[in-house]
């Protein structure tokens, strides 16, 4: 897999506060890898230092595969925050002056403006623009020249359901044509709506990362019942991988420490002479891991 | 370098206070020029009613003298303000609308985008230059009766006199505008540290119980005056005892360079230190 982005245990101290500690991450060619986080774990500072506006205490991180120069910086589409442009120039002279810096022809602009709705109002000034014209004007300047990569810091936030689709569906769309995105976003149905991978920080430490799909095939509990209650709560105790227990329900929830499948389980009772009137499998969703993950790290 | 300076060129192209204030300058700039005999001529009279042989009136505007009279005015702290505060506006602008982060993001290193600035200073001043240059010749040839080439370049280099101040002084309002990132901050102190804190440190330093040498003339600003202190009007010199200059001094021109040098460290080293 070709490396776009390493990043290797880099730190970064703001007075007291611990903003990133040790964090590493590896991000290859067209994943879309999502940074998923609380407000204040790190996302921000993250992207931040990995496109040089400040600097790290310690740590190292390579672009494909090089120490970083401006030249890689060019090859990266960027939306960090909130949209920078000049208030008084309008959204064609703001995108003039990006493709000015990275060495780009003016060609490709009407697209971007065109992909991103904005190209009736190419002419106003920057100021003149609604949030969510201003949110769309930033991407557009970061899908300009189709970067190879695509970083995104919270592209949603602030936008109207409308706005949220149309956005994801762009991401979407470029991430099909191989461009590889990397998006921080502390909401979870997003990360788990668009991302391929998913790293999960708190308070700057990386507490997983991993394929957003492992990540939610997860299964740890299975719900089951039968006529003969004590019997069954009596044998699962007995499987190798059982956990815990809860019989408070209508169903008795079971807790297992490692994967197990149905087949299985079934196969395990009926070894065991109990017969079940109920089995369930329970996917742990991202968002209860992410919230576990989160509370075990308290 | 190119490239630098067609990316200047569009932030200022439709910016409206960047017009507005280079008007205004060149307002005052051609009011300062035009009127200063004028003004000087009326000083003359309302003085002459007060001696036994009156002083003659003072003729400002022929060769060679006209190179150094109108580069003095157009030195004078009320015009040079100017140029230096658009140069704090149009670089904390880039900080107040974080147009500076999003350059650095796309692929400007922050050195490039410290010497963008610096080459648009270069580009205003050679501008300046010349069009004080190009004023100043056709005011002496319509001021002068007898014209030779030795009379007409006779103080000419007082332009580059000029030259150094312009340049200069916007590199002052330049590390105004890096270290203080903040528009309404960066130009407040600035015009307080001219018109205030210097003029009364200047007296203060100048008093002799302070200091047994003079080191006055050493404050940054007031380098800069000097490197054209006085204009060219004989009557000043019998009136007020003082010493005329026949040309800029070498050390004169090197003292704001130097404290220019020293600005442009400072700047290239805290944005190396303090992130954006």
């Amino acid at each position: 897999m070709e490396s776009v982005l390493s990043i290797n245990r880099i730190s970064k101290q703001y007075g007291k506060i611990q903003a990133v500690k040790e964090l590493s991450l590896e991000v290859t060619k067209g994943q879309i890898f999502g940074i998923l986080g609380p407000n204040g774990s790190g996302k921000t500072t993250t992207l931040s230092i990995i496109l040089d506006l400040i600097k790290d205490d310690g740590g190292d991180y390579q672009w494909f595969g090089e120490p970083p120069t401006k030249e890689s910086r060019k090859r990266i589409g960027s939306v960090i925050e909130s949209p920078n442009f000049f208030p008084y120039l309008n959204a064609e002279m703001n995108l003039q002056i990006v493709a000015d810096i990275k060495d780009l022809g003016y060609e490709d602009i009407d697209r971007v403006l065109r992909l991103t709705g904005l190209e009736e109002r190419k002419k106003s000034k920057f100021r003149t623009y609604s949030f969510g014209m201003k949110q769309r004007l930033a991407i557009a300047s970061a899908l300009l020249g189709n970067p190879e990569v695509l970083i995104l810091d919270e592209p949603t936030n602030g936008l109207d359901p409308q706005g949220i689709a149309h956005i994801r569906n762009l991401i979407l769309t470029v991430a099909s044509n191989g461009t590889t995105i990397i998006m921080a976003s502390h909401l979870l149905d997003e990360v788990q709506k668009i991302c391929t991978h998913v790293a999960v920080l708190s308070k700057g430490k990386k507490l997983f990362d991993g394929k957003v799909s492992e990540v939610l095939s997860i299964s740890d509990s299975f719900d089951f019942d039968s006529v003969e209650r004590e019997e069954l709560i009596r044998v699962i105790r007995t499987h190798p991988s059982f956990q815990s227990l809860d019989s408070s329900k209508e169903t008795i929830q079971v807790y297992f420490n490692k994967e197990v499948n149905p087949g299985e389980i079934n196969a395990f009772f009926f070894a065991n002479g109990v017969t079940l009137t109920h089995l369930s499998e329970r996917k742990r969703s991202l968002e209860q891991h992410f919230l576990e993950l989160l509370q075990n790290n308290q | 370098m190119i490239k630098l300076l067609k990316i200047e060129f569009k932030k200022i192209r439709t910016y409206k206070i960047f017009w507005i204030l280079a008007g205004l300058y060149f307002v005052f700039l051609a009011a300062g020029i035009a009127m200063a005999e004028f003004i000087l001529n009326n000083m003359v009279d309302s003085m002459n009613k007060h001696l036994p042989i009156p002083v003659p009136h003072v003729n400002i505007y022929f060769f060679p003298d006209v190179w150094q009279n109108i580069t003095f005015f157009a030195s004078i702290r009320y015009i040079l303000i100017f140029p230096a505060i658009i140069m704090i506006i149009l670089i904390s602008n880039e900080f107040t609308f974080k147009t500076v982060r999003q350059n650095v993001i796309n692929g400007l290193s922050k050195a490039e985008f410290i010497l963008s600035k610096l080459y648009i200073i270069l580009m205003i001043s050679v501008i300046l230059t010349i069009f004080l240059s190009i004023g100043a010749f056709i005011i002496g040839i319509s001021h002068t009766s007898e014209l030779s080439t030795k009379l007409i370049f006779e103080k000419a280099p007082f332009i580059l006199g000029f030259f150094i101040t312009i340049l200069t002084l916007q590199i002052y309002g330049f590390f105004f505008g890096f270290i203080f990132r903040n528009t309404g901050l960066a130009i407040a102190l600035f015009t307080l540290y001219t018109f205030i804190a210097e003029p009364v440190l200047y007296y203060f330093l100048k008093s002799p119980i302070v200091f047994k040498n003079d080191i006055s003339t050493y404050l940054p600003i007031n380098a800069i005056l000097r490197v054209n202190e006085y204009p060219a009007i004989p009557v000043l010199k019998k009136l007020m005892g003082l010493n005329l200059q026949e040309s800029i001094t070498f050390g004169s021109c090197m003292l704001p360079l130097f404290y220019s040098a020293i600005m442009i460290g400072l700047v290239f080293w805290t944005m190396k230190k303090k992130d954006l």
